[in-house]
Formats: C-alpha cells, structure tokens, sequence
C-alpha cells in the first residue's frame, strides 16, 4: 500500500512541480483578451436566434472559464517532464492517431477516439506533443549528428503523424504539423540552404502550372544555389531534382489523376470554379469582407452574416463575420495585436538560454501561427479552404482549451527561466 | 542580426501581406463587394395593382376584385403530421404527389424557400385549410387579384376574361404595359379593349431574404414604390335589363343587342349561349377554355358582333327607303299577292301561301309581304340598292368597342360577278336579296344600328359600350317623307291588327318595329325582331333580337321584345 503511494507520489512529483512565481506576461495575454473580446462580441450577434443555453456565445464563455482554469492549473506543470518522456508521447501520439481508424465516420471523417460519452481529437493534443519531441531531438542533438540527417529525421518525424492523419482525413492539422518543424529547425540553428532545399520541390511542383512563374521560381533556385555555393554534383542534383518535379507534374496531372481528384485539388485553387462547394463559400466571404469597407457595417448588421449568406460564421469563416460588422478596423486591430502575441513569445524565445524550453516556445508560436494565417489567408481567398480555425476566434471549445494551453504552458516555461 | 529579429521580420511580412489583402478587398475593392452583398440579400417583389372595377350605367358594380390565393409549403416545416389527405381532398392535388414534392423538397438545399402547390384556390378553401393550420405546418398562402362578377347579369362577351402570362413574346397585346410572366392580362371583351385604363401599375417592395429564401422584412433603405390601381370604368349597360334578357334567352341560342338610339350607347348585349366567368378563380383555366372552344354549340363566339346571320324580312326596310327615296312608288302603287310570284322557270313564294291580295308599300311592311318586293326590286337598281344598305350600316363593322366585330356582307355586282361569274346570276338573286335572303349576312348590332337611325331620323352615333366616351356621329340625310314612311311602316308592323309585330305590342308607349324569318341552310329559321321604343315622343331604346331556329320572328323574338320594351317603359329614361 505504502510502495503504492510512494510510486504515485513519484509519478506525480515528475509532472507537478510548485513554480516559484507566477507572473503574467501581459504582452502575450493582453492580445489574448482582446482577440477573446472580438470574439465574443460576434457570437452574440451570430448566435442571436437561438436560445441563451444553447448559443454558441454563451458555450464560448464557458469554455473560456474552463480555459482559465486550465490556464492556472498547468503553472503547477513540470515543464521537463515533457522533455524526459518526450519519445514516450509521441509513441503514444502515433498509437492514438491509428486508433481513430478504427473508430466510427464523424462527418465524413475518422478523426476522433469516442469512449462511450467522452470523446477526443488526439491529432489536437497531438500538435503540443510534436513540439516536444522535435525540440527535445534537437535540444539533444546539438552538434552531435551531421546537420543533414538531423533534418531529415525531424522532417520524418513529422511527417509520419501528417500523413496518418492527411488520412482520417485532417488536411489542415497534416498542414499544421508538417509546418511546425520548418521555425523549429530554423531556430535550431540548421543551414537555411539545407530547408530550402526541403521547400524547394513542393514550390517546383506547384509553379510549373505558369510556365512564366516557373521560369522566375528557376532564376530563384538558381541564384541561391550559386550563392549558397554547394559542392558542383549536389547544386546540379538539386537543380535537376526540381526541374523533374516541374516537368512531372503536368504529366501526372493530365495523364494519372482521376477528373474526380483534379476537381477536388482545382477547388481548392480556384474557389470560383465550383461556386456551390468550397469555392461558394469562399466568393461569400470575400463579399462578406470586402463590403465591410474600413468600418465595416456594424455589429450584427452584416447581411451576409447575418442573413446565413456566410457558410461556417462562428467557426472557419468568423474573420470574415468581423471583417464585415467590424471592417478593416477590426482585421488590423486582430492583425496587430495576434503579431504583438508572437513578436513576445519570439522575444522570450531569443532570451532563454535553454535550447528544449526556447525551441518549445517558437514550436507553439508555430502552431498559433499557422492556424491564423491559413485560416485569414482562407477567408480572402489567397489559401485554400481547409478548415483550420482562427485561434481565439473561432467558436469551438476543444480548441480554445488547447490554445490556452499553449498559452499557459509558454507562460510556465517562461516564469521557470525567467 | 539576431536570429529573433530575424524571425519577426518574416512574420511581419506575412502578416502585411494579409493586411495588404484585406486592404485591397476592403477599401479598393469596397463598391463592388458592396454592390455583390446588396444583390445576395435584397430581393424586388412586385406589389399587385388591383384592377380597375366596372360599373354599370347606374354605378352599381358589376365586375369587381377579390382575393384568390396561392397555396405553398415550406418543405422544411412539413412534419410527419401533416395532413396531405386534406390538402389533396381540397385542392385536388394527389396526395401522392404532394409528399414526393415535399419529400424532395426536404432534401434540397432550398428547403426553406415555398414551393408552389395549387394556384389560384378561392377564399372559402383557404378558410377550411386555415382552420385545420395545426395539422397543416408548413403552408401558406400568397395573395393573387381576381375577377369577381357580384350581380346577376353575367354579361359575358361584353366583360370578356383574363388570362395569365405565359409566354412574354407572344400572348399579350399590349406590350407597353410593363408585364411579368405570371401576370394576368384582358385577353377578351371591355378587359382587353380597355386594358390599358384598367390595369393599373404594379408596385415594388424591397425586402431582405436570407440564403434559405427566409424573409426578414422589408429593406429600409429602399423603400419601394405602391401600387397605383387601375381606373374604373363606366358601362352604358343597364345590368337589370341585361340579367332580365339574359334570363329570357336560357335555353335558346341568339343574341341580344339593345341601345339607346339617339347616343349609341348600348344598355344590354347577350350573346347564348354563355359561359360562366364566376365559374373559375383567377385566369381562365386552360382545360375550361378548350372546353368552350371544342363546344359545338360555340359558346365563345360573340354572336352580337360576330354571329353572320341573313336578316330576312327586317331587310326590307332597306328597300322600302329606297323606293320611297327614289320616288319610284307611292300609295298607289299596288301588288297582287296570291302567296307565289313565277319568274322564268322557278317559283318564289311569299311566306303566307294563302296570299296577301293587292298590297301596297304600307301592308307589304308590316304583313311583310315578299310578293310585293319581288315587283318592287325590278324598278330599283341593284345599285343603289347597295348603297342604301350601306348607309344604314351594313357591310362594315359599326365599331362598337369590342375586338372582333365582323362587318357582314352586302352583295354588289363585282362580289356576284366574282363569285358566280358574270353570267352566273340573275333577276332570282335580286329577288332573294331585297327579302333579305341569299348572299346577305348581317351582325344583330347592324340591325339595331338600322333601327337607330330610322328611330332618330338619320342622327345617331356609333354603338359603344363605354359610358360617356366620344364616339363619332352618324348622320344619314333622307327625305322626311322617307323618315315619315319607315317609322309610319315599321309603327304598323307592331300595331296595326294585321301586323306581323303585334305580339311586341306594350300599351302607353309608341312600339315600331320588324320581324324577320331568315331562312338558313341549317335547319329551322332564325327568328328576327328589330325595333324601337318611343316614349313622350322620344326614341329611348332600339333592339335586335335574334333567336337562332327561333322560326317565325313574329312569335320568338317579338315576344322577347315585348318583354324588354315593358322594361324599358318603366325603367330606362334618358
């Protein structure tokens, strides 16, 4: 009995550990409140016609409570435990993802382990376990390994649990997590030839549908290998390495894919070829937004919003309810202060010496990162409609919480350094 | 550089590449999201304009609007209660049908947007519908102007009916007025020929509609334009009269055709048989009027102004005029009637084979006598003959305000030359013609002209349905011993002992009149009464009647005439 509470107390005293102070770093948190203010603001008006219970505003504000909660409690969280057992989660993450394949369809897609009333979306976690163990790798393998096989560990690493779960199918979690390790790399301290060399095809494939912008992305490619200055077979490998993937990539599209999958992939370019799918969507938010003008038309006066023209508003397309009711004013001030969140979380990241807690820091500025900016570049039409939402703005309680999270946890890996 | 700035550089620059997006969407681009955003949500209804009414000549109404109704569901509110039986018992839907429609509109993405289920129900099926809403979700009822006839005279041809829009190219008349398919438009009768008063403006509403067709009011920035209703017209017809001489024609096919004498204004126009306007909601139905149109007793033809019928012996009053103007006869000039007249190798016989003995102009009108105008045609031209019938009226339309008058036909030579070639007719086709037989045809309006202008003596106006409208003057100068001898003639006819009118007869008013038994290939003869009415010395009602297989014009249409002048006397006064 004794050895048994002795054992728990250990286990505990691993992942909790009294911090010595809590201090709120209001660079990062006053951008949260008022992003958390904007939001609630257009959920009250979105989610006016249902009732006080069941709107999504008064759900939001409940999360919200809970979050804070969270918030507080994981200041008592051990920041190295994640370090120490950093291979055992991302083992448990890659079990987790190949348990929803055999869990029942959820609108269309297998993305969540359901345990009688209780049910999660390991891929959300998943995304704070990937920067661990990316950071702890790297944190590790300081000068230790040849810069080139590290990267392609890491790059391995990630792309294992993006591919698992581009099959649930996540498109914009895969996105999430094959991006996270690009920052993390860079912040390591790897050769930034050796990432563009990473980049460089996937650019190569895309670009050679505009023979003029492939031409200009080849000068590009060229130029920096030249100044990069590699040994002569690597350069001319690379170059031809991408000049293939330009050339194959037409022939795929016209002589292997099905019309069917051309269709899905051109949607996703071009939202106005298909103006009852995604790309309907996508022409109503750039209405929504661009009718808004610099005021925008006040709070629960946007007709596209307000009269349902505006598919998904309280979840993937909110930035295009506020662009509308609140205009290029409210955009900015989001743009602004979502920037003011990242330029301090950068900052700390700069400060503390700690390679596993700094590389930590800019892995969770990723992940805020990317969701904002494929879900604002989606609103406008410049990415396509993936279904990743606005942090802090979407309606959406799983989510928030793992927001809050990461906020919390960067606060505590901040306080313990600083 | 240090590698943080570094860092935040690139994130600044992406997030100035949103910034820059969304400013070019929110400010460059502004007017035309603006513009695309109205679109989206404001959606134009037109206002209906209600028609205008139709009053008779003593203000009371006789064509007016009423409320029908558009039944529709609102497929996403249908639920498992709702009662398609009821709806198909009284709609006449099938309940079939209607649950696949709604079924399938459950499943589209315009699920809250009506679907149309039955057109133009009346109020009292709304009503039972209404009554039962609880197992009914779902429906609605959308307004629709309709045509309501609230007094007894149905004055069909003359109120004629609507017909929807269908076809914008083709169907409407007037092209001016601003039409929308699904609008109802005058397509017979007073609807069409004053179509353009009648009609009205429709309005505009602008109202807020969501992406599910959900409606969320009218738009404040815009608030539309009102409709603007119809005018009201006035009709010269006496609507008692009309019902009363439409209740004396049940049964029998005719027309009816009364006026005033001296304004042309008409008081009363039957045509039998009819159809029913009450007898549908809204636009004619198209099953209902194929119906009419395959009826072989060809209820939609206007006989009034379109029947062509021979005018018999009421035409003789044409070569009476002649002679009389001509001074080829007077007094003294006498016929021996013996009831058949030989010319060449065929018999041509006066209707009373008994014979009439010796005649003169006097009793060869009003005992009618053909033996008497066989002689008289041979001292007349054939000409002037044609001319007189021309200037009382015949072989033109009179202009009546109604779409389709036939003008009849009064032969000459060029017409006989060219349709028997010029050997092909003789002195025997002048003999049927001054009887008012052979090629002759003749509205029942022209007949009733006739009597207007021996009535007022040659000063009268064209026929016209509109009351007060300017209509153009006839004036037709004969001698007044020729005025004399028509109105002294067609006097005898009703009331002298032996006249062939009497049964028109009424006392304390002065009746004049003729009757006509027109022979036709079709069966029995048409029967024929044209005449007047003088009251204190004033012309104030002028008729034709015709009963189709009526046989003798002394009997069937006199004794309609009778009955109409009694009216008259009573009730019609200028």
């Amino acid at each position: 009995m004794l050895r048994k509470i002795l054992l728990y107390n250990n286990l505990l005293n691993k992942i909790i550990q009294v911090p010595d102070k809590i201090v709120f770093r209001w660079g990062m948190l006053f951008p949260v409140i008022v992003l958390i203010c904007i939001s609630f603001i257009t959920l009250k008006y979105t989610s006016v016609n249902s009732s006080f219970l069941s709107s999504t505003f008064t759900k939001q504000i409940v999360w919200f409570g809970m979050g804070s909660v969270v918030f507080i409690l994981a200041q008592w969280i051990r920041i190295q435990y994640f370090q120490e057992y950093a291979y055992h989660l991302y083992g448990l993450l890659i079990i987790l993802i190949g348990i929803t394949y055999f869990m029942p369809v959820i609108g269309g897609s297998q993305r969540w382990i359901i345990l009688g009333p209780v049910s999660f979306q390991p891929s959300e976690i998943g995304k704070l376990l990937l920067v661990f163990v990316i950071a702890r790798v790297l944190a590790d393998q300081k000068g230790n390994m040849n810069e080139i096989k590290l990267l392609l560990f890491i790059l391995i690493m990630a792309i294992i649990p993006a591919l698992m779960v581009f099959k649930q199918p996540d498109f914009g979690t895969a996105i999430v997590y094959g991006f996270i390790a690009i920052p993390m790399l860079y912040w390591s301290g790897i050769r930034s030839f050796y990432l563009f060399s990473v980049i460089a095809p996937f650019v190569s494939i895309i670009s050679a549908f505009n023979i003029y912008i492939f031409s200009i992305w080849m000068g590009i490619l060229v130029l920096v290998i030249y100044f990069n200055q590699p040994k002569i077979t690597i350069g001319v490998s690379q170059f031809m390495v991408n000049i293939g993937c330009g050339i194959m990539s037409p022939f795929i599209w016209n002589n292997i894919l099905y019309s069917h999958q051309k269709e899905r992939i051109l949607t996703l370019l071009n939202p106005a070829q298909d103006p009852h799918g995604a790309g309907y969507q996508v022409i109503q938010s750039i209405i929504a937004i661009g009718s808004g003008g610099i005021w925008g038309k006040g709070v629960g006066e946007g007709t596209q919003t307000q009269l349902r023209y505006l598919p998904v508003r309280d979840t993937d397309f909110i930035v295009s309810v506020i662009g509308e009711e609140m205009g290029l004013l409210g955009i900015t001030v989001i743009l602004v202060v979502f920037f003011t969140m990242l330029y301090w979380i950068i900052v700390y990241a700069g400060i503390i010496s700690n390679r596993f807690s700094s590389l930590t820091l800019i892995g969770f500025a990723s992940i805020l990162f990317i969701h904002l900016a494929v879900n604002m570049g989606m609103t406008v039409g410049l990415l396509p409609v993936t279904g990743l939402p606005a942090p802090f703005l979407s309606y959406g309680g799983s989510f928030l919480l793992s927001c809050m999270l990461i906020l919390a946890l960067s606060t505590n890996i901040i306080n313990h350094h600083i | 550089m240090p590698k943080f700035k570094k860092v935040q550089l690139v994130l600044a620059g992406i997030f100035a590449i949103l910034f820059f997006r969304f400013y070019h969407l929110q400010i460059y681009q502004h007017s035309k999201y603006e513009a695309k955003a109205g679109n989206n949500s404001v959606r134009k209804i037109s206002l209906h304009a209600p028609r205008g009414i139709i009053y008779d000549r003593n203000g009371i109404p006789i064509v007016d609007n009423r409320q029908i109704y558009d039944l529709s569901v609102i497929p996403f509110d249908v639920t498992n209660q709702f009662d398609y039986q009821m709806v198909s018992n009284r709609t006449g839907v099938s309940s079939n049908e209607l649950k696949e429609k709604i079924a399938k509109g459950k499943k589209s993405f315009h699920r809250f947007r009506p679907i149309p289920i039955k057109r133009h129900i009346d109020f009292e099926t709304r009503s039972h519908l209404e009554e039962n809403k609880l197992s009914l979700p779902g429906t609605i009822f959308s307004e629709f102007p309709a045509r309501t006839y609230p007094v007894k005279a149905k004055l069909t041809h003359v109120l004629g009916y609507l017909r929807a829009v269908t076809d914008l190219t083709i169907s409407i008349p007037n092209q001016e007025l601003d039409y929308k398919l699904g609008d109802v438009f005058g397509f017979s009768g007073i609807e069409r020929m004053y179509e353009s008063i009648l009609r009205g403006r429709d309005g505009t509403e602008f109202r807020l509609v969501d992406i599910y067709g959900i409606d969320h009011g009218v738009y404040q920035d815009n608030p539309g334009q009102q409709p603007t209703p119809g005018k009201s017209l006035n009709l010269s017809i006496d609507s008692k009269l009309q019902a009363l001489i439409e209740d004396l024609f049940t049964g029998k096919k005719g027309a009816a055709v009364c006026m005033m004498p001296q304004s042309g204004e008409v008081l009363a126009f039957v045509s039998a048989p009819d159809y029913d306007l009450n007898s549908f909601a809204g636009p004619v139905p198209i099953e209902l009027w194929e119906g009419w149109n395959s009826d072989l007793e060809r209820p939609l033809i206007n006989r009034g102004i379109q029947g062509l019928y021979p005018p018999g012996s009421t035409f003789k009053l044409i070569g009476a005029a002649l002679a009389k103007e001509g001074g080829k006869v007077d007094k003294s000039w006498t016929v021996n009637c013996n009831g058949v007249y030989h010319l060449g190798d065929r018999d041509f016989h006066c209707w009373n084979t008994a014979g009439h003995g010796t005649v003169n102009l006097d009793k060869a009108i009003f005992q009618s006598c053909n033996i008497y105008f066989y002689h008289l045609i041979q001292k007349l031209s054939f000409n002037n003959w044609k001319v007189m019938a021309e200037n009382f009226g015949f072989g033109a339309p009179t202009g009546i305000d109604l779409l389709g008058e036939k003008g009849g036909l009064v032969p000459g030579k060029t017409y006989m030359n060219n349709k028997y070639g010029r050997y092909g007719w003789a002195t025997g086709n002048l003999l049927t013609f001054i009887i008012g037989q052979g090629d002759i045809l003749v509205t029942p309006i022209q007949v009733a002209q006739m009597m207007n202008i021996i009535a007022t003596r040659g000063n009268t106006k064209t026929p016209h349905l509109l009351l007060d409208s300017p209509s153009e003057n006839i004036t037709l100068s004969l001698k007044s011993t020729t005025w004399d001898f028509l109105q002294q003639a067609t006097w005898s006819v009703v009331n002298h002992e032996n006249g062939t009118g009497k049964a028109a007869k009424i006392n304390g008013c002065e009746v004049h009149g003729k009757t006509g038994t027109a022979q036709n290939p079709h069966g029995e003869n048409h029967s024929w009464f044209a005449g007047y009415l003088v009251k204190e010395g004033v012309p104030i009602l002028s008729l034709a009647i015709l009963v189709e297989h009526g046989g003798k014009g002394s009997v069937e249409a006199a004794l309609i005439s009778h009955k109409i002048f009694k009216y008259a006397q009573k009730n019609i006064t200028l």
